[in-house]
């Protein structure tokens, strides 16, 4: 792997890109806190990422129509509750992620 | 979009995601509260035992505990995901209360609860089960000790005089109740502090 003096790495033909619908910080986490749980609340997605209501309003749409999540509204006790799934999609392309992450760090990963 | 990332952002991203999925995952801290609220529970049943009320101390205040832990548990974590984790281990404490909530209470009935080692013991040996698979499950070493602790106040229980055997019984309540429960607490505590918000 090639760095350059700013230690960027350099991109090679045989080298993976990156999913950028998964690289972004949020969308990322919240593909990984949802891999790790069966489905989520809004707010516990919110208490998690800390994140403001409309900044992970946008990035679960983002995620939803990238086809990696599903969204399903119902009412508790008469209060509105959104719950969110992680789709098959969605895992693959998180695993797929993770892989080109790791063969782009190559022995950097354990650094 | 690599040709801009630096190597310590994508190791960043890759410690994001292990964090994250942990974070789906860890449940059982979040629960110290409710091994100080049973370690507790305990203690009263067995103050008010030793007051005279054999019968009824457990039963009272085992559904005391019950409602407690239900209603508090309620206002916590009413927005919990559910994970397969979360209702193995889940499913493990609902079926010792549940055994401890018939067998005590018709002992106590029957008159059948006679003896104090059996009861330490049958107790003991109970929890030690419970926290064992618990701690199996979850891949917990400080649990996995709270269960042996359990383990060997089960067997102590059957030795000695009444009064060593109540010893042992208080002891191994303090240590897997009252300090597990806090260290929970505070490990729950500490992991919330660490988190910092993340921005798209």
């Amino acid at each position: 792997m090639r760095r350059s003096a700013g230690g960027a790495l350099q991109s090679m033909p045989d080298l993976p890109e990156l999913n950028p619908v998964v690289h972004g910080r949020l969308r990322l986490a919240l593909l990984s806190l949802l891999s790790g749980v069966e489905e989520a609340e809004f707010t516990w997605l919110r208490a998690k990422t800390e994140a403001t209501d409309g900044n992970l309003g946008a990035q679960l749409l983002k995620l939803e129509e990238a086809g990696y999540l599903t969204v399903k509204k119902k009412f508790v006790l008469r209060k509105p509750q959104t719950l969110y799934r992680i789709t098959e999609t969605g895992r693959q392309a998180l695993t797929e992620y993770v892989q080109a992450l790791k063969q782009l760090l190559g022995p950097a990963i354990d650094a | 979009m690599q040709d801009q990332t630096s190597e310590q952002e994508l190791k960043e991203r890759l410690s994001l995601i292990e964090s994250m999925i942990a974070e789906g995952r860890r449940h059982t801290e979040s629960w110290g509260w409710t091994f100080v609220l049973w370690g507790l529970v305990y203690y009263l049943a067995i103050a008010w035992s030793a007051w005279g009320q054999r019968v009824w101390a457990w039963p009272v205040s085992m559904l005391i505990g019950v409602i407690v832990t239900v209603v508090v548990a309620s206002l916590k974590g009413g927005n919990q995901p559910e994970t397969t984790l979360g209702r193995a281990v889940g499913s493990i404490w609902i079926a010792l209360g549940i055994s401890m909530f018939l067998l005590f209470p018709a002992l106590g009935l029957s008159g059948r609860l006679t003896d104090q080692h059996v009861f330490v013991a049958v107790i003991a040996a109970l929890l030690g089960m419970a926290n064992g698979a618990s701690a199996l499950i979850l891949r917990w070493k400080v649990q996995l000790a709270c269960a042996v602790v359990w383990w060997v106040a089960a067997v102590a229980a059957c030795f000695g005089t009444d009064a060593q055997g109540m010893i042992v019984f208080l002891a191994a309540i303090f240590l897997c109740q009252i300090v597990f429960g806090v260290y929970g607490m505070i490990a729950d505590a500490q992991e919330r502090g660490r988190r910092a918000p993340i921005h798209a």
